[in-house]
Formats: C-alpha cells, sequence, structure tokens
C-alpha cells in the first residue's frame, strides 16, 4: 500500500484544516514549535550528524532575527526579502567558525562556541544605536503584497511550510553523499580523512548550514513575538537549544520537532509550577543524556513507525 | 592611578584563578571538562545561605562548615551519579552532561530561592587601608591569598606525593593505572569531592564580591579563559592567566571603554584558542590516532 503519498495528503489537509479548527492560542503556539525546531535542526546538522558541539545556535538565532529587523526598520527591506539576504551573511560567517574546527575540536570547540554567543549578546547590548541597546528592539511586521501578517493565524502560513522544507530537506540529505559524509566524520574523523573526505570543508558546510537554519529561524521567530530582547539570546537559550536536540533525539530532523513541541507544550501543563520550569527542563536534559542520550524519537514505538514508512517507500524487491 | 587599577584589578584576577583552578584540577585529575563549575561555585555560596534557613540562628561560620560537607556529598554524587555512568560515553555526551548539571544547579537555586539577589557577609573589614599610596580592601586580599594558598596546597600534591602521581596515571591512562594498583574510580571519586567542596570556597569568597543571584554562574566562563590562558592543564598557570586577565580587563575597562571589557576577555578566549591552544603555561598536546 502507498503509505507515504496518503501520509503527504493527510499532512497537506491538516495544515489547511487547523487554522479553521483551532484557536489562536494554539496556532501560535504550533509556530513557536516550528520556528523553535527549525533552530534546533541547524543543531541537528552541526552536533548531531558531524559531531561538532555547537554553542553558538542562539548567536545565528540572534543574528537572524535583529539582522531581518534592522534591514526592515533601516532601510525598509520587508521580512520576506531580509530573512534570506541575512541568513545567507550569517551562513557564511558559520562557514567561518567552522574553519575553526581545523584546530579545535571537543571541549575548545565548546568554549570557543560558547564565546561567540557571549560576544554577539555583548555586541547587542552595547551596539545602541543599531539595536536599541539593552531595551531591545520592536519588530517591524511581517508583510506580503501589502498586506501585514500579525497574528500566529496568520504567520502559521509561513513560518509551517517554511520549516516542513526544510525538516524534509534535512531528512533527506541524511541518506546523501553530504550527509553521509558528516556521519563518517562524527564516527572517526581520522578514517574520514583516510577515505580522503575533505573533512575541514564538509564541518565548515555543517556550520554553515546550522548558521543558515539558525538564522532563518530567528528571522521568522522575531515577527512571532514582536520584540527582540537581547537578554533572550545569552548562552542559557543556547543551552535551551542543546537540550531540544538532546530530548528530541541528537540526530533526527523530526525529533528537532518532538523535542521542540515537548519544550513549547509542556509549560501549558505545568501552570501551577511556573516557577520550576526551568528545573524541569534542565532535569528533563539531564536525565535523556544520561539514561537515553538518543531522545525521544529513537523509542521504539516511534522507530517502528519510521521503519515502516521507509519500507514502503524503499525499492521493491 | 595606574597603580590602583593594578592592585584593584588583582583581585578581580584572583577570583577567576580561584574557578580557574577547579577546572584544572578536574581536568587535570579527571580530563573532563565541567562546564557547570560556574553554577557549582553559585550554588556553594547559596548553600551556606540555605544552611542557616534551614537551621534558625545559625552563625555564619558553622553555616560555611554545613556548606563545604554538603559540597563534598555533592561531588560524590555528581561522580557516581553522573560521571561514573557515563565514564565510556562520548565526549558530546559528557560536555552536555556538565552543562546540563550546572543548568540543574541553577535552576534549582532559582526556583527555591528566587530569582532576586541575596546579600551575602563579607569575610574581613571592607574598609580600605593605604598602603605605600594605594587603597587596599582585607576582604579583597582574603581571596588573593586564598588562591594562592590553594593553588600551593595542589601543585604540592600533584608534584610531590605519590597520590598525586597515582592521580596523574589513573587520568592517563585509566586501565594501565588500575593494573598498577591504583584504585581510579577512587581517585576519581576524590578529585570531584574536592573540586566541589573548593567550588564552595570560591562561592563563599565571591559571592559578596559579585552579585549573589543565580545568573552568578556566568562569571565561570572568566574562569574558562583564565584556565585557557594559562594552559588547562597548569595549575600555576590557571592562577597566572587569572590575574592576567583581571590585569587586562581593568585597563581596557578604566582606559579604552568598560563596554569592551567583558568582550575582551571573550575575544581572548577565542584568540588563544586558535592561536595558542596549549595556553602560556601549558605542555603541549599531542594528539593520538
Amino acid at each position: 500500500m502507498p503509505l507515504r503519498p496518503l501520509l503527504f495528503a493527510a499532512a497537506i489537509l491538516a495544515f489547511f484544516a487547523a487554522p479553521q479548527l483551532l484557536p489562536e492560542f494554539y496556532l501560535f503556539q504550533i509556530c513557536l514549535i516550528a520556528g523553535t525546531a527549525l533552530a534546533v535542526l541547524g543543531l541537528v546538522v552541526v552536533t548531531g550528524l558531524a559531531g561538532q558541539i555547537s554553542l553558538a545556535q542562539s548567536a545565528f538565532v540572534a543574528l537572524g532575527g535583529y539582522g531581518a529587523s534592522i534591514l526592515a526598520a533601516s532601510w525598509g527591506v520587508p521580512l520576506w526579502a531580509g530573512i534570506p539576504v541575512v541568513a545567507v551573511v550569517v551562513a557564511g560567517l558559520g562557514f567561518l567558525l567552522g574553519q575553526m574546527t581545523l584546530r579545535v575540536a571537543g571541549h575548545y570547540l565548546a568554549l570557543a562556541t560558547l564565546a561567540v554567543t557571549a560576544i554577539v549578546q555583548l555586541a547587542l547590548i552595547h551596539w545602541e544605536a543599531l539595536t536599541g541597546g539593552a531595551a531591545g528592539m520592536a519588530v517591524p511586521p511581517f508583510e506580503i503584497m501589502g498586506r501585514a501578517l500579525t497574528s500566529g493565524r496568520e504567520l502559521y502560513y509561513v513560518i509551517v511550510p517554511v520549516t516542513a522544507l526544510f525538516i524534509l530537506t534535512a531528512q533527506n540529505l541524511i541518506a546523501s553523499r553530504f550527509g553521509r559524509a558528516l556521519t563518517a566524520i562524527r564516527q572517526s574523523e581520522t578514517a574520514a580523512e583516510a577515505m580522503g573526505l575533505d573533512v575541514l570543508r564538509y564541518k565548515a558546510a555543517a556550520f554553515a548550514a546550522s548558521a543558515f537554519l539558525g538564522a532563518v529561524a530567528g528571522g521568522l521567530l522575531a515577527p512571532l513575538s514582536t520584540y527582540l530582547d537581547p537578554a533572550q539570546y545569552g548562552i542559557t537559550y543556547a543551552i535551551y537549544f542543546l537540550a531540544i536536540a538532546v530530548v528530541g533525539g541528537m540526530t533526527s530532523p523530526t525529533g528537532a520537532v518532538i523535542g521542540s513541541a515537548v519544550f513549547v507544550l509542556l509549560p501549558n501543563y505545568l501552570q501551577a509550577f511556573q516557577s520550576y520550569l526551568g528545573l524541569v527542563f534542565a532535569l528533563l536534559l539531564l536525565g535523556f543524556i544520561v539514561l537515553r542520550p538518543n531522545g525521544l524519537s529513537s523509542l521504539p514505538w516511534l522507530r517502528q513507525a519510521g521503519a515502516l514508512l521507509h519500507r514502503t517507500t524503499g525499492p521493491k524487491p | 592611578m595606574l597603580a590602583q587599577v593594578l592592585v584593584s584589578s588583582v583581585t578581580a584576577g584572583a577570583v577567576y584563578a580561584l574557578i580557574a583552578l577547579g577546572f584544572v584540577l578536574i581536568h587535570k585529575g579527571t580530563g573532563v571538562v565541567h562546564f557547570g563549575y560556574g553554577d557549582q561555585v553559585t550554588f556553594g555560596a547559596y548553600l551556606v545561605l540555605i544552611a542557616q534557613m534551614a537551621v534558625t540562628g545559625l552563625p555564619f561560620w558553622p553555616a560555611v562548615f554545613i556548606a563545604l560537607v554538603v559540597s563534598a556529598l555533592l561531588g560524590a554524587l555528581i561522580y557516581g551519579g553522573f560521571m561514573w555512568p557515563l565514564r565510556n560515553a562520548s565526549l558530546l555526551a559528557k560536555i552536555i552532561a556538565s552543562l546540563a548539571l550546572g543548568t540543574v544547579l541553577r535552576e534549582f537555586v532559582r526556583a527555591f530561592m528566587g530569582p532576586n539577589a541575596w546579600p551575602f557577609p563579607f569575610l574581613l573589614s571592607q574598609t580600605a587601608v593605604p598602603v605605600g599610596g594605594v587603597l587596599v580592601v582585607p576582604a579583597n586580599l582574603a581571596i588573593v591569598g586564598v588562591s594562592l594558598g590553594i593553588l600551593a596546597i595542589l601543585f604540592l600534591l600533584f608534584e610531590k606525593t605519590l597520590f598525586g602521581k597515582a592521580i596523574m596515571a589513573a587520568c592517563d591512562n585509566r586501565i594501565g593505572a588500575s593494573l598498577i594498583g591504583v584504585r581510579v574510580s577512587h581517585v576519581f571519586l576524590l578529585i570531584w569531592v574536592v573540586a566541589s567542596v573548593l567550588a564552595t570556597v570560591a562561592g563563599v569568597l565571591v559571592a559578596p564580591l559579585l552579585t549573589l543571584s543565580p545568573d552568578m554562574g556566568l562569571i565561570g566562563i572568566k574562569g574558562f579563559t583564565a584556565a585557557v590562558l594559562g594552559g588547562f592543564n597548569s595549575l600555576p598557570g590557571a592562577v597566572l592567566g587569572g590575574i592576567l586577565l583581571g590585569i587586562l580587563e581593568a585597563l581596557v575597562g578604566t582606559y579604552i571603554s568598560s563596554a569592551l571589557k567583558d568582550m575582551i576577555s571573550y575575544g581572548i578566549l577565542i584568540a588563544v584558542i586558535l592561536i595558542r591552544p596549549q595556553g602560556l603555561l601549558g605542555g603541549l598536546l599531542v594528539k593520538k590516532v
């Protein structure tokens, strides 16, 4: 039975039905999940697939959000054009940062990317003329063809398809030449090099991809939150993304969505324990990394569902 | 003016040095870089406050003693509960676990002690005493003294005692060390206990100088910078790196711009990692295939 086309049809149906059936609150949450998942997807590529730890995802998201907003506020570039432009520039920065991995790995890479996040946050706070300083800045509305998308219900039509597109691309990338090269590098850099892979270029490309995805996510989350606060884009945010990736499943693009859904929806069910929320997230991260380092997407029944999908799409015997 | 800036900056430097010593101790002793160490420092200071809350009317010093004992237990828990089960896990998992440990401690403090700052008493007088034309604060001197004292003790331990050699052997080659009779798990347990106690000592000294809030642990990144600058495996390097960083920050803050002060330390961190990853006093690390 052709399961995959059926599932696609169901997904498209659900996509158009959701705005008709769900109230604004849930659509906003879906947008938040999608935007967060996109940022985490970057981490899945660079840390999950290529094995290079990165605490710079927070910086990329900040640069994407601020970059697109500043372009729109100061030069009148609409967000739909500004976000891709900024994302390409940030991807270039990510590529440069990736060059660092020639000399740096493991602990030192974690430290260096941590420092990048700290530097970007400080720059956002102190470059007041451009960023509004510690007070933050308002995000111009996302306008398409003269129509401003302001609510979660309207932004839904932008954020969810973009995220779905990148998740599918990443899913297909895993089995491609690029994806297999990254996996080889994660498992043994020396062996990958011996096989003739240009290890540095692949690692830098992985960083560029993570920066690109982070910047797009930042650009899309900015009009959703309507306000950028530099205090948000610190080391805690970088660890938040890492926690989502670990809980969802470090090597799985769908894991990024599952993890984001857990972290965005959980606060709704813990309203009585608002002040313990940070502790719950931290304990989740610690528990998963010790007990189930491959995350939720490695749960047996989820794996079986995934295998079922692949079996139906694989070559027929 | 310059002399005063230098004298004051040494205090900040000693704070960094104290935290860097903990990093180096754990890394030299167990091969793990503990990314949550800064939060453990904060947690140590909060332990004193928690002890005073639990037992009403408890004076300061007994509370410090209780905090030290509890942090020793915490160190044992970290090793037994997390680092030992993860001993064969990938480096990535270890890094994330240590980050997670720090986040748990920070969020624990935020959840139970609130997000706002707490007052914390100074150990010694804060009144400045003029010494040869510059003002010296006894409370700050204590930090410098304690950092140097801890450096001396750790240095003697590693360089002069058989136990220190056992630690180095255990870290260098776990199997080899256990073959010649070193109880590797005991050695690692002890390192974690000592480093955790050290974190609380640092926390008690540092808390009155900085603001004691859940986010004080972010000072840890300065400790990293100091440790990296000095050479991650060198104890004297940690102290040298800390004090150098303190002086550099003070000079930049005074003469160039206070906004650049923090950025300079992160810039140094990246530059040292790229240009001289072994630091000022560290030995060259050869990567084996």
